[in-house]
């Protein structure tokens, strides 16, 4: 049987994949502005091939699921996308590593982990207009409300809001990593892609987790 | 978009199947890994030299697998790294006991697979390297990027090490000669129009109809400036005068002079621009020892032009006329 923690993450991860998967052409125009306009394409593969193979994936526990689907994103996306997104999930994976269960204060760490691995990755920063000027200050929001114990949908909500603004805040960056930091002072005027696909995904995500 | 396309998802595949159907005696083409390989490859007694980068910038690079040049490529989808898994498994099937050598135009997706793949393939036992190419003098400012592009300069890189695998260098040997031709080429681009990339449908970025793009990049990334079109002779001396400046090269030096075609243009025009650079370089004092006219990195069907300098000594200069068999200079 199922754990609670692997529906969960099942349904956190499941929830990603279609958003990717649906927002394709969103997230290739939002790129294209600055960049070269394939993210929502290699995204969108990527994940394709996450659903494909999902009934295979090792559900041992949330840490090795999340271990399977981050060697699938890194072996299987092109681009940059499949580095940095494979190396957050396996990050994610080894912040939760032998535990069973999976808290509000377990999903911080696990995106605290996660953004480590971006920036080790990505030699990147927040403030170089990357997915990581969302991603950041979501996960602090995140922490804040679990911190005051608020419900995890709550909790959610508060990570999506600092998101959006976050990723809309992206138009003022000028880009200093990926095809974008090219356009240079070109980049100043419209969003990053990968910030504002973390803002969309959260926000699905708060909706899905509100109807579930 | 007007294209010879079925599925923009079978774009790149359709392609190599093409490539493969056409070089049965030379080429092997394995589909889970986008892979196009020298049927002889590996082969024990040379170090292997592989390249991944991107599709879209064909004849780049899996049309410069064979003899003399790469033992194989294994591109990402149009103007995508390949992801981690196909540089893996393209080093563990063409290892060579004397080492792999990966070539890498310096991208941040490019490295990011190219770095991981390495260090997956090292922990296997195999011996490999990586050299990044960054030629184009168009990325001014390091502090916002990873630094420069490996744009159309890529060929020398290719061609240089290729070369001196053939003829039996070892692995140190051969990355000392990439990474000096790779310090003295230069390359500026300019783009007429923008690309259509097949799975978008429509032309990458805006160029107005009387616009150009100074120091364009390969996958349609913005250069220095954009400008209003001027005369071919304004055009070159903008462009070849970056990059005669940046090396810089001086009067007395000998190069290399490569026109390449960015995909959308006609070889009539790279010969007129190639008279125009060649002229102006003869009464900088500089001589043209070797010259290329042609497509070697296009960006997909983009109009534009990029010229490359290359500053030859003995060693580059014989590497450069090493005899090398490559599909798309079979006749």
């Amino acid at each position: 049987m199922k754990t609670r923690s692997i529906i969960d993450t099942e349904f956190v991860v499941r929830s990603i994949a279609e958003t990717a998967i649906e927002n394709e052409e969103a997230f290739c125009e939002l790129d294209s502005v600055v960049g070269d306009g394939d993210f929502g394409y290699s995204l969108a593969r990527g994940f394709e091939k996450v659903l494909e193979e999902w009934d295979v994936f090792d559900r041992t526990d949330s840490s090795i699921f999340l271990k399977s689907i981050a060697h699938t994103i890194t072996s299987r996306i092109g681009g940059t996308s499949g580095p940095l997104w494979g190396t957050a999930f396996l990050r994610a994976s080894t912040a939760v590593r032998g535990r069973d269960a999976v808290g509000g204060a377990d999903v911080v760490a696990m995106l605290r982990a996660a953004i480590a691995g971006i920036k080790d990755r990505g030699k990147s920063d927040v403030g170089d207009k990357t997915l990581l000027d969302a991603l950041v200050p979501a996960t602090d929001a995140l922490e804040v409300a679990v911190a005051q114990g608020s419900s995890f949908e709550k909790a959610l909500d508060e990570a999506a809001k600092a998101a959006r603004v976050a990723a809309d805040a992206t138009s003022s960056l000028q880009a200093r990593r990926g095809r974008a930091s090219y356009t240079g002072e070109r980049s100043i005027g419209s969003p990053d892609a990968g910030a504002v696909a973390v803002a969309i995904i959260l926000e699905r995500l708060t909706v899905e987790a509100r109807a579930r | 978009m007007k294209k010879f396309i079925n599925d923009p998802k079978n774009f790149v595949p359709e392609m190599l199947k093409g490539l493969a159907l056409a070089n049965p005696d030379t080429l092997k083409y394995v589909p889970e890994y986008n892979l196009i390989h020298r049927a002889d490859a590996p082969n024990a007694d040379k170090v292997t030299i592989i390249q991944g980068s991107g599709s879209g910038h064909e004849p780049a690079h899996v049309m410069t697998v064979g003899r003399g040049m790469l033992d194989a490529a294994c591109p990402g989808d149009v103007f995508a790294a390949p992801p981690v898994d196909y540089v893996y498994e393209t080093t563990k099937l063409l290892a060579s006991p004397k080492g792999v050598l990966l070539l890498v135009n310096n991208y941040t997706g490019d490295r990011m697979a190219f770095e991981m793949a390495q260090e997956m393939a090292r922990a296997d036992g195999i011996r490999v390297e990586m050299l990044f190419i960054d030629d184009d003098v168009a990325v001014e400012d390091s502090l916002y990027t990873i630094g420069r592009r490996g744009v159309a300069g890529n060929f020398f890189v290719m061609k240089a090490v290729g070369a001196a695998a053939e003829a039996g260098a070892d692995l140190d040997e051969i990355i000392r000669i990439g990474e000096k031709v790779n310090s003295v080429t230069r390359t500026m681009g300019v783009a007429l129009t923008a690309c259509t990339p097949p799975a978008k449908g429509s032309p990458l970025f805006d160029l107005g109809p009387d616009e150009i793009e100074i120091g364009i990049g390969i996958h349609g990334e913005p250069g220095r400036r954009r400008g209003k079109l001027v005369s071919a002779d304004e055009i070159v001396d903008d462009i070849l005068g970056a990059v005669i400046t940046d090396l810089p090269f001086t009067s007395g030096d000998r190069v290399a002079l490569m026109v390449n075609g960015l995909g959308g243009t006609p070889i009539s025009e790279l010969y007129l621009l190639y008279g125009l650079a060649h002229e102006k370089l003869v009464s900088a004092g500089i001589t043209v020892g070797r010259n290329y006219v042609g497509e070697y990195c296009t960006s997909l069907d983009m109009a534009g032009a990029s010229i490359t300098l290359v500053k030859l000594d003995e060693e580059i200069e014989a590497l450069l006329a090493a005899p090398a068999e490559i599909p798309i200079r079979v006749f």
